[in-house]
């Protein structure tokens, strides 16, 4: 049993998570954009950029942030890059990307220390809400999503230590996950042996399986900030 | 409240939800960085008083009604039924916040929290528990201009005696025409209030700098705003709109006043005639050369409190300033101030409410501002702002005169 429910998160769940989270946000982007626009305009003053860097720089740096509380401005950047880099190592695995490696590089750049970087960040923003003035505002949506997001770092970061496990066969090669995930990208899924015979395969599925809890809710949570957080900082400066 | 309530409630709401609502209900992340940064959460910090705390309430609603997570589940996103007490929720954040958007200008997002608010607003004027005082002057400026033709004579009545007063200050022969009315192909419409302040002052400025100009048969103020009847404030902006149409100006000029100003110029779409403040027409005077004042005429210290709407939500900050550096040998600049500066408490139609004591205590960080700047005089350049200021004077006996930009320039204009 335990086999079949594996293999159903690590292929239609996969599909069906992915599916969630670009309809989602499509869908989330259309209802925006039906809505009937105002017809004022609710900028804020003093607009000292021309709108598209200012727009990118109130978006991506977090001017406000810093000026309010450094530790969390530190936190949200450390977050974000790291998350980032994250992202560019994952695409690594599903093939070579040569302008990914401008820089030469292991996969996943950083050696394990970019994922230590997210979980502490993370960390950090959860037990951040435990305090006031922040316990008071939040919700229990709030701390589920920090929750998954530490769970599915945790196992992915375990993903990546194993690797060093090599001499003693634990890890999950480099061409097994591209075999895997690439098979995933063609729609033509494969399962190869060199994971499901892995030990830390349960821990692979755990990672995948959060991942794809986090996919499923990112259009429908908080997390779609990162999408309309352009568009009000737009309207911001207007 | 019964479910017919309920469903015309929530076709309320489906009503309010154009789009920036819809981006600004969705990517509040809870971060709390806007948490401190209230006049009303400093003066009583209280989670409620939070502009965050506030937005929840709201955002609590539209979940539970407009997110799937809220109607399936919620607990996840802790979504709240509409209900008495939701209601009275509602009231404390919609009529505790001026909509000043100094938490705006923290938010990592940019989420104008006021612009949230009106789906409060509206609710609690469907379920007639929004502030009477504010809906009646509402109506009675809705009335206005449905039968304009029935105020016009008692109006140029008044006018006529404040001509006097502009005649004085001039050393003019005569008051005829100084305060012009209905004048067809004029340049300027001012909008004034009715206080007869708001009409003196300017109409001593366009005078000595022979501008030609009408003054406009209704008030600036817009108390549909403050209620938070869109379709009120509309009207009420719009007989201003016409009128100004109708007489073909080329720049309709609004009297001290934010909110009245940010609407003609930002909320209204696109106008045939330009929008200006009095401030910046004044300002723009002094500097053609139209007008001139007596320069380093006030000796004490001076501050200058920039009225929210004016300055961080439509960009009025320079002009204030060089006609104070002007005058004054001894300006002093709050702190913090410009886009960051608190809010005095008067916004949001709050000076029109019954709650002085509120009031006092929200208006301590503009309080704390005043007295560390060690100034005597208090500009400003809104009437709700001037209103408030007095409040905080006499509520924390602070030895300060609260003054317009208008009357200030007005006071040391030279004559000639």
């Amino acid at each position: 049993m335990w086999e079949s429910i594996y293999a159903f998160v690590m292929v239609p769940m996969v599909y069906i998570a992915f599916g969630v989270f670009v309809l989602g946000i499509l869908y989330k982007l259309y209802v925006v954009l039906s809505s009937p626009p105002i017809k004022g305009t609710l900028g804020m003053f003093p607009q000292t950029l021309p709108r598209p860097i200012g727009v990118l720089r109130d978006s991506l740096l977090v001017p406000t942030a810093y000026m309010k509380d450094k530790v969390f401005w530190f936190f949200i950047i450390v977050f974000h890059a790291a998350f980032l880099l994250l992202f560019l190592g994952h695409l690594e695995l599903i093939q070579e990307f040569s302008i990914i490696q401008i820089i030469p590089h292991e996969i996943f750049l950083g050696k394990g220390f970019v994922g230590i970087a997210l979980i502490v960040s993370t960390l950090y923003f959860l037990f951040r809400r435990f305090r006031p003035p922040y316990s008071l505002i939040s919700v229990p949506e709030d701390y589920m999503i920090l929750l998954i997001l530490f769970l599915t770092m945790i196992f992915g970061s375990h993903m990546s230590m194993a690797a060093a496990y090599g001499v003693m066969g634990f890890d999950v090669s480099v061409a097994d996950y591209r075999t895997y995930l690439s098979s995933l990208v063609a729609f033509r899924p494969v399962l190869p042996a060199g994971i499901t015979y892995s030990p830390h395969y349960v821990i692979l599925v755990l990672h995948i399986f959060f991942a794809n809890l986090f996919l499923i809710l990112f259009p429908f949570s908080k997390m779609i900030h990162s999408v309309f957080t352009f568009i009000a900082h737009n309207t911001k400066r207007k | 409240m019964d479910k017919q309530k309920i469903e015309e409630l929530k076709k309320l709401i489906r009503s309010r939800l154009n789009r920036p609502m819809r981006y600004y209900l969705d990517l509040c992340t809870r971060c709390g960085l806007c948490y401190d940064t209230c006049h009303v959460y400093q003066g009583i910090p209280k989670r409620e008083y939070s502009p965050v705390g506030r937005a929840e309430v709201v955002r609590k609603v539209y979940k539970k009604y407009f997110r799937p997570t809220g109607k399936l589940f919620p607990y996840w996103g802790d979504a709240k039924e509409l209900d008495d007490n939701v209601m009275e929720e509602l009231y404390e954040a919609a009529f505790s916040c001026t909509g000043c958007r100094r938490c705006m200008a923290f938010c990592p997002f940019g989420i104008d929290m006021p612009h949230i608010l009106s789906i409060a607003k509206v609710l609690l004027i469907a379920n007639e528990t929004a502030p009477e005082e504010l809906v009646m002057l509402t109506d009675a400026a809705v009335e206005k201009g449905e039968s304009i033709e029935m105020f016009k004579e008692g109006f140029m009545d008044v006018v006529k005696d404040l001509q006097k007063n502009v005649q004085e200050k001039l050393n003019l022969p005569s008051d005829e025409g100084l305060i012009p009315m209905d004048k067809k192909g004029a340049n300027i419409l001012y909008v004034g209030l009715s206080g007869a302040h708001s009409i003196v002052n300017p109409a001593i400025i366009f005078n000595a700098a022979k501008e030609d100009w009408t003054l406009s048969f209704f008030e600036g103020v817009n108390f549909g705003a403050f209620a938070g009847d869109p379709e009120k404030m509309d009207f009420i902006a719009m007989r201003i709109i016409n009128e100004a149409i109708e007489l073909g100006v080329n720049e309709v000029v609004v009297v001290e006043c934010g909110t009245a100003y940010r609407i003609m110029k930002f909320l209204m779409g696109k106008q045939p005639f330009k929008v200006s403040s009095i401030v910046e027409v004044a300002h723009r005077y002094i500097k053609e050369g139209r007008i001139k004042v007596k320069e380093g005429a006030i000796t004490e210290p001076v501050t200058y409190h920039d009225p929210c709407q004016l300055g961080r939500n439509v960009g009025v900050f320079e002009e204030p300033r060089e006609i104070l550096q002007m005058l004054c040998t001894n300006y002093v600049e709050m702190s913090p101030t410009r886009e960051y500066n608190w809010c005095c408490g008067g916004g949001g139609g709050l000076v029109a409410l019954d709650n002085e004591e509120f009031r006092i205590k929200s208006g301590k960080p503009k309080k704390d501002q005043i007295v560390a700047t060690g100034a005597k005089i208090v500009a400003s350049a809104c009437e709700n702002c001037v209103m408030q200021l007095g409040t905080i004077q006499a509520g924390y006996n602070l030895d300060i005169e609260v003054k317009y930009i208008t009357e200030l320039v007005t006071e040391n204009l030279i004559v000639e």
